[in-house]
């Protein structure tokens, strides 16, 4: 049977300079935060930093110059995102637009949209949200019912959206909706790119079992947006939201998120640690590396410009995996106490109480398997 | 891959198909032992991609033949180092077999009046399998990539040559597992093909260092490194 083909991760330019340039960069600018801060950073939400990395040209790197980009290749994009993550840098206000939604805005927008959008985006201060799942469409994303009804006025929205991370402090969501009246499952869907200061928008925080204000619930209700709110094309929804989430499942954030855990076991294994520690130090790295030799290869198809689904599905797979078991695996090792207030304890704290939200952001495991089955041939 | 590496694979897969009934005397005859040897000294002046490719092969086709250690030889003494990371070669390829015959099996045989392959539960199965085999595949080939940069050297090569024997030795436990699970009891029987790879693997795993072994020298290194050392070393190596 023949492996999957790997693609080689040729990045142009000094990759070296890139990495010492931002590294350079971090060391003055990244805010001395909490360790348990650092840990979770793409959720981390600081204007200030996004502001200053904006500036510094590092968000919107794949953009054309003409809308505020650096017109970098998005594998030199894809080393400055492992930076930034190794570092645990507070990235999560502008990750959603820089990942996501301004590559669809680039790709399907119209002229007027990419003008009004990107340049924010790219200068780290219009952040986005992601409109997909309603309470009754979550990981069956094609039994939306949030119905867009085309007026001589513009665009009507009704209906509910709920799992939005970071709706609350962001300034747009890109909505999935159903634009034509009884159309079923994956037909008669598209995107609105939709102001959240519009009329008739309520955000209503849902706080999660650790206590954070991450989640929102948006009802729209009413909802006028003018005709020019659509992204792509009508009733091309569903292929365009696929797309979109191939960029979501594959990068370093599905093994590098949680980075400030294995960092900090390291250093408190010391330069003898005992052989257990040792041993799991020995076996996180080696899912490490690995994991980062699959993110890379299926950034290099992406980059290519072919569809990696299934690579990526595979990357998310392994990478949430990896994340969810290390601190399992740190906890049956190290001795700290629930209520220690040592850094490493703190941190591993946080991260068990996190962690099962990771096989669930971005599609839940049975999907995620469900799309590597059909890549396999099985359905 | 390049032309070259093409050619090479077609006669790897020619030759192992008649060594599968005829034994190793047609892998030694092609000149295999030659396969790494400097085109100057006589040899195919071939790189550890090359290797991994011919070996992946192997671990199809002849995984119960000796084709590493022979290839191997015509370098004379190589660091033990070299056999482990030959090994994760051969391991990629009959992970992938075991694989390749756990979905045909699974599409063909029926039962409840469909075929296996479109129960869920087979599907996730399936799909956990399949992402061990592609992370083997992938930490071959990077392992293979780093030694033809440092020339063979295998001291230069160690943090990837322990990351793959280490990772590929941890996927053996879910692919065999799976494998035979979803075959059920025609893949434990001799006439069945499968063992022909899953013992293969069983055996691979415990050679050239098991999981203990390379853990501890692979975490070992990483302590030496510290926390931020470890992402600075891993990107300076690659870079």
């Amino acid at each position: 049977m023949q492996g999957f083909a790997l693609y080689p991760f040729d990045p142009p330019g000094d990759i070296s300079a890139l990495r010492a340039d931002l590294r350079t960069w971090l060391a003055d600018h990244q805010p001395r935060g909490d360790i348990v801060e650092r840990a979770n950073c793409w959720a981390s939400f600081d204007a200030g930093f996004s502001r200053a990395l904006g500036a510094a040209g590092y968000i919107g790197m794949t953009l054309p110059a003409r809308y505020g980009g650096g017109e970098r290749h998005p594998l030199e994009r894809y080393v400055v995102i492992e930076e930034l993550l190794a570092a645990g840098a507070p990235v999560g206000a502008h990750w959603i637009a820089d990942r996501q939604t301004g590559p669809l805005i680039l790709r399907y927008g119209s002229e007027e949209q990419r003008q009004r959008y990107l340049p924010g985006i790219a200068k780290g201060e219009l952040y986005a949200c992601i409109g997909l799942s309603e309470p009754g469409a979550g990981s069956d994303l094609a039994a939306v019912r949030t119905s867009a009804r085309e007026t001589a006025e513009g665009w009507r929205i009704n209906g509910q959206k709920i799992w939005t991370t970071g709706a609350h402090l962001s300034h747009v969501i890109l909505a999935l909706v159903r634009t034509e009246e009884g159309s079923e499952r994956n037909a008669g869907l598209s995107q609105l790119l939709v102001d959240l200061d519009t009329p008739g928008i309520t955000i209503r925080p849902i706080i999660d079992m650790a206590g954070n204000h991450d989640f929102n619930e948006i009802f729209f209700d009413d909802v006028l947006v003018p005709h020019g709110a659509l992204i792509g094309t009508r009733g091309e929804g569903w292929k365009q939201v696929t797309a979109e989430l191939g960029l979501e499942r594959s990068g370093p954030e599905r093994y590098l998120s949680s980075h400030a855990l294995l960092a900090a076991l390291i250093d408190a294994a010391g330069s003898d640690p005992d052989p257990a520690v040792a041993a799991l130090i020995g076996e996180l790295t080696a899912e490490m590396w690995t994991l980062r030799q699959l993110s890379m290869s299926t950034a290099a198809k992406l980059a290519a410009g072919e569809d990696p689904m299934v690579e990526a599905s595979v990357v998310k797979e392994l990478g949430n995996a990896f994340e969810q078991d290390m601190p399992r695996r740190v906890q049956a090792v190290i001795d700290c106490g629930w209520d220690d207030n040592a850094d490493l304890a703190r941190l591993l704290r946080a991260l068990l109480i996190a962690s099962p939200s990771f096989s669930l952001r971005g599609g839940t495991r049975e999907v995620i398997r469900g799309i590597i089955a059909r890549g396999l041939g099985l359905r | 891959m390049s032309g070259a590496r093409d050619m090479l694979c077609d006669t790897a897969s020619a030759v192992f198909a008649e060594a599968a009934s005829a034994g190793i005397a047609p892998v030694e005859e092609a000149g295999f032992a030659l396969l790494l040897v400097p085109e100057a000294d006589g040899g195919f002046g071939g790189d550890w991609g090359d290797l991994n490719a011919v070996l992946q092969i192997a671990g199809v086709a002849v995984p119960d033949l000796p084709v590493a250690p022979l290839i191997l030889s015509g370098l004379g003494d190589v660091d033990p180092a070299l056999h482990a990371a030959a090994t994760v070669s051969l391991m990629a390829g009959a992970m992938g077999q075991a694989l390749g015959l756990s979905i045909e099996h699974v599409n063909t045989r029926q039962q409840f009046g469909r075929p296996l392959g479109k129960f869920q539960a087979v599907q996730q199965s399936l799909a956990v399998m399949a992402c061990e085999v592609r992370a083997v595949d992938a930490a071959a080939a990077a392992m293979a990539k780093r030694l033809d940069v440092v020339g063979f050297d295998a001291e230069a090569a160690n943090f990837e040559i322990a990351a793959a024997k280490l990772r590929a030795n941890r996927a053996v436990g879910v692919v065999t597992a799976v494998a035979h699970q979803v075959h059920g009891a025609i893949g434990f029987t001799r006439e069945y093909e499968l063992h022909r790879v899953t013992i293969p693997l069983m055996r691979w795993r415990g050679e050239h260092g098991n999981d203990a072994h390379w853990a501890q020298r692979l975490g070992r290194q990483v302590a030496g490194f510290g926390g931020r050392g470890l992402w600075e070393a891993m990107t300076a190596r690659a870079d």
